[in-house]
């Protein structure tokens, strides 16, 4: 099922759009990627669906129930940081959750105590909020999350002023909320490296529009299968790898060769086998890992030029 | 929404307020403080020269008194709380926050009255013991209050630091800014509305004034010396008004801004 669905969202500023014609579908059980550069309308989008602001046109709907017609039931299982989680210095980690445990009603209370230790902050929670890092705030910020008992965590750029030691503790946290816990998380990052890691599936949205979305491995290869070759004769290889059907592309790289292969085809054995055959001693047969970067970058400056 | 979470969410207000030390301490300062300083120096003006300076205390000294308590210095401490219930949230970048609950945004409002008010009344409470025991310490040789008197003054006390606390929750709601929140109610406390009170040109127009109203209800010796001569109704009539306004604009505002 599709904890967020989303058709023909749009939202406008005067003149500006800011997100137009959205159709998203985040799969329930993962860990959500909405990647995009600064400004891309990602915050926008999160606000709408939250219902911090008014859509222009389209329909959204979370857990299975539309909104904002449902906005109430839908966001007692949702919990949300949005931009920076914001709270009262002057008050403890443990008071700050009493505020929004109060508004989430009666059963929200009893979850304080489990949803700071979960986050790791028991030990700290009777401290005023004034003397936290960064990173606790992010960590108490997810604690509140945790009051409603959420199906769904909407993140946005949670990664933002961690540092690195912050970032990878961050993610470990993330995977647990989906793998241990079953949670869905829909995490806004501009951060391609971030959501590569910790994300399952992602939409690439820029200038207000989604541009693909899939599986992270799916779009990041983008229908690509490729192969770097090392051997003692390049040239001999390139030419017996030519005509062999199961390969569309044989370039020479600094690496070596890099076969592209036919879609479907696992062809590393085959090849290893062409060119032993010919006589050619292979020392390297390694399977091409494309990153999200790459692909992010391609989509973008592509989407660059076309403007 | 129910009384289990109505009264938690008020306790979460109160909670948020009594706990900010500086707006406790300001509000003190201002109440209290404002009380012993009048008192004392009434106190010091009487032993100096006994036959030209009434005692601070007794009847004539509470009623004095009463007009620290009513109109100038402990309604400056309700607007300082009214001011940080209505825009604390969304100085702290809370309000957004509260907002992704699902809570109805006009019920995020409605709790902040009962939360502000009770701070206030916890103020104003200890203004007035304190008034109440300076006006029983230096009575002099005048007669000190009766527990009717007394009673009277709490309940207006009450009343007019209430309803100044009201408004100052409704219009930062409004504005969402504390500070010209307290910059614009202080300078209308202090000077604009003591100002058009006394603008005899203005007419009955001056009925809508808080002051006018509480000027009218004022308990005392007389019965309160009041400047317009306004009817209870009438008086009833501006209370309500300036509570249910700003009780609806606030609420218009915190339901309608983007979070």
């Amino acid at each position: 099922m599709n904890v967020i669905e989303t058709e023909g969202l749009t939202k406008r500023f005067g003149e500006r759009t800011a997100v137009e014609g959205v159709d998203l579908a985040v799969p329930g059980g993962c860990a959500f990627g909405f990647l995009g550069p600064n400004g891309a309308g990602k915050t926008t989008l999160i606000r709408m669906l939250l219902g911090l602001t008014h859509a222009s046109a389209g329909t959204m709907s979370m857990l299975g129930m539309p909104v904002p017609e449902r906005r109430a039931q839908a966001l007692a299982r949702v919990g949300a940081i949005v931009e920076q989680p914001g709270f009262h210095a002057h008050l403890t980690g443990r008071e700050n959750l009493r505020i929004v445990a109060a508004a989430r009603g009666p059963e929200a209370r009893p979850r304080i105590g489990p949803a700071l230790e979960r986050v790791g902050l028991a030990d700290r929670a009777d401290e005023r909020v004034k003397g936290y890092s960064l990173g606790m705030k992010q960590r108490l910020g997810v604690a509140r999350c945790l009051l409603a008992d959420p199906e769904l965590l909407i993140l946005d750029e949670p990664a933002n002023g961690l540092d690195p030691g912050g970032i990878i503790e961050f993610r470990l946290m993330i995977r647990d909320l989906v793998e241990q816990e079953g949670r869905t998380v829909f995490l806004s990052s501009h951060l391609l490296d971030e959501v590569e890691k910790t994300c399952d599936h992602a939409a690439i949205v820029d200038r207000g529009r989604i541009v693909t979305q899939g599986a992270i491995a799916d779009l990041a290869a983008d229908g690509r299968n490729e192969l770097i070759v090392g051997c003692d004769d390049p040239g001999l290889a390139a030419a017996v790898l030519d005509g062999y059907s199961g390969i569309r592309d044989v370039r020479r790289s600094p690496d070596g060769l890099r076969l592209t292969l036919a879609p479907g085809r696992d062809g590393a054995a085959a090849v290893n086998t062409l060119l032993v055959e010919a006589g050619v001693s292979v020392n390297r047969l390694e399977p091409v890992r494309h990153s999200l970067e790459e692909r992010f970058l391609e989509i973008t400056t592509r989407l660059g030029v076309e403007a | 929404m129910n009384p289990i979470v109505a009264r938690q969410m008020i306790g979460a207000e109160f909670l948020k307020l009594r706990k900010k030390r500086g707006l406790v301490g300001w509000a003190l300062l201002l109440a209290a403080g404002s009380v012993v300083i009048y008192l004392g120096v009434k106190a010091m003006q009487h032993s100096s020269n006994p036959f030209e300076r009434p005692p601070a205390g007794g009847e004539r000294g509470f009623e004095r008194t009463l007009e620290l308590l009513g109109f100038f210095m402990v309604p400056l401490a309700a607007i300082l709380i009214g001011a940080e219930a209505g825009a604390g949230d969304r100085a702290n970048g809370v309000f957004r926050d509260l907002v992704v609950t699902g809570r109805s945004r006009v019920a995020l409002f409605l709790v902040r009255l009962p939360g502000a008010l009770m701070l206030t009344f916890v103020v104003v409470g200890v203004a007035f013991l304190l008034a109440v025991g300076g006006v029983f310490l230096f009575a002099g040789g005048d007669p000190t209050p009766s527990l009717a008197l007394v009673a009277k003054a709490a309940a207006w006390s009450a009343l007019a630091n209430g309803v100044v606390c009201i408004v100052a929750v409704g219009l930062a709601s409004l504005i969402g800014s504390r500070p010209a929140t307290i910059t614009a109610l202080v300078g209308w406390q202090l000077v604009a509305s003591p100002m058009l009170l006394q603008s005899g040109s203005l007419g009955r127009a001056r009925e809508v004034l808080l002051d006018g109203a509480f000027s009218q209800i004022k308990p005392g010796l007389r019965g309160g010396e009041p400047v317009l001569g306004m009817s209870i109704a009438a008086v009833v009539i501006s209370i309500v008004l300036w509570i249910v306004i700003a009780s609806a604009v606030g609420a218009w505002r915190t339901a309608t801004e983007n979070a």
